[in-house]
């Protein structure tokens, strides 16, 4: 008795704004309540003409083809491959990889504590899958003025984030790049990148997030400080 | 047909390194054709991506990166947020491609809807908030863009749309630009053109329909 069988007008005609995505969230959510009571027969009819648009805009899309920059393609490929291999078949060079630049952090780590770990070969979802898997996930890219390229894939409901920094030149000798978690209330170490760390490319992951709302990258003497003192070099905002 | 499209995807399955275009070139080309043999092919992409196949996502990547980034930076109209977005797009893929059911549609479709869905996040967050500006001041990038390939997407498709575009009533097509790549709500298009909802609602319906047909999409 609470349904109505006959179909009802004013759906069928949001089914255009609805497959343009031109609802408001709350017209939206409305909507596919109003769907889930009207019966088969009408949902059947609605989602017909939502995909029949859905299939129009896919072909006009053609009429505004655009490429992307290369270094997409690089940061989505090295993204996908190292969450590939990490967890089905983790190969002897990226292994060692790992290592090599797990060595190079560790001294900073032990230095300024912990804030970045490499990703593990882990057997559970690592950081880095969740981070990926995680509904809300964002990618926030930079370019670093002395060169090179940084990108935050992060995801606040995991509070962690995986860095790739690519094509990054090494820091003057004697120095360290380091990373700062930065939130009103101040900045938060996030580990160091010597020379041997940031050729050619690096993977990091950033946990503990919490507040911060800039990733800041800056020159640091030795293996890196307890608080930023040298030049910032570039900074990301993780919004 | 049936004949047509399993050659060409044999062709495909054969040499891996062959660059995939959205739009394969098949002479004396049938545009209904040269459509289901995208879809096929996609299709078959998406299914090995959802096994975690990073070739198979390089090749859905490359076949759909100029229409996906494209759609994209028309709706938000600056290089740095399109890049991002449109990376998020792909990594959305790359972890749910399994949730394709090609019984609801095109993998295309399928596709661009999931990449329209962030780009109108995107623009509407944005404008939700004060200090678009400054935020990004420090961090923009990247090189220029390529010139549009010109193998990635047959000038003659991209024709073909263009004329089934200029077929619309201005009316028509302005309430789908501001609608799709402005991100603009219904009502919020009907605001700006001082129409009522229920015009604004047939204008969109009408040209969608129009559309439709010119492309031949059934």
């Amino acid at each position: 008795m609470t349904q109505s069988h006959v179909p009802d007008p004013d759906l069928l005609d949001l089914a255009v704004p609805y497959a343009l995505h031109a609802l408001s969230d709350a017209e939206r959510d409305a909507l596919e309540s109003r769907l889930t009571a009207a019966g088969r027969t009408a949902n059947d009819t609605f989602y017909d003409e939502v995909r029949a648009v859905r299939e129009t805009m896919a072909v006009v899309s053609a009429a505004n083809a655009e490429e992307p920059s290369a270094g997409l393609r690089e940061r989505l490929l090295s993204a996908v491959a190292d969450d590939n291999v990490r967890s089905l078949r983790p190969s002897k060079r990226l292994r060692t990889a790992w290592m090599s630049a797990a060595a190079a952090l560790a001294i900073g780590l032990i230095t300024v504590g912990i804030g970045v770990s490499l990703r593990p070969p882990a057997q559970a979802p690592s950081t880095a899958d969740q981070v990926f898997a995680a509904s809300d996930v964002h990618t926030i890219s930079g370019a670093i003025p002395a060169g090179g390229t940084a990108t935050v894939v992060f995801s606040r409901d995991r509070d962690a984030g995986v860095l790739v920094m690519n094509d990054v030149p090494p820091p003057a000798p004697g120095t360290v790049y380091q990373m700062w978690l930065v939130s009103d209330s101040g900045a938060t170490s996030a580990g160091t990148m010597d020379a041997m760390a940031v050729a050619p490319s690096t993977t990091a992951v950033l946990t503990n997030l919490g507040s911060s709302n800039k990733l800041r990258f800056t020159v640091e003497p030795g293996s890196g400080s307890t608080q930023p003192t040298g030049q910032v070099i570039a900074e990301l905002p993780l919004v | 047909m049936g004949a047509v499209v399993t050659q060409l995807l044999d062709r495909r399955l054969l040499d891996r390194r062959l660059d995939l275009p959205v739009t394969l070139p098949v002479n004396g080309t049938d545009n209904e054709r040269v459509w289901l043999v995208t879809t096929a092919d996609l299709d078959m992409l998406l299914r090995r991506v959802a096994q975690r196949d990073p070739e198979a996502f390089a090749d859905l990547y490359d076949a759909t990166r100029s229409r996906v980034y494209g759609m994209v930076a028309r709706v938000l109209r600056d290089r740095g947020y399109s890049e991002e977005t449109t990376q998020d797009v792909y990594l959305q893929v790359w972890r749910t491609a399994e949730s394709y059911d090609p019984a609801s549609g095109s993998a295309l479709a399928w596709l661009l809807t999931l990449a329209h869905r962030r780009a109108v996040d995107r623009v509407r967050a944005e404008q939700a908030a004060t200090q678009r500006d400054s935020r990004y001041g420090a961090t923009t990038l990247e090189r220029p863009a390529d010139h549009v390939s010109d193998a990635v997407i047959a000038g003659e498709e991209r024709q073909r749309v263009t004329a089934c575009l200029d077929g619309l009533t201005d009316l028509q097509r302005e309430c789908i630009e501001l609608a799709y790549y402005q991100g603009m709500t219904y009502v919020q298009v009907s605001e700006r053109l001082s129409a009522n909802l229920a015009t604004v609602k047939s204008r969109m319906r009408d040209g969608l329909r129009a559309l439709r047909n010119c492309l031949g999409v059934r």
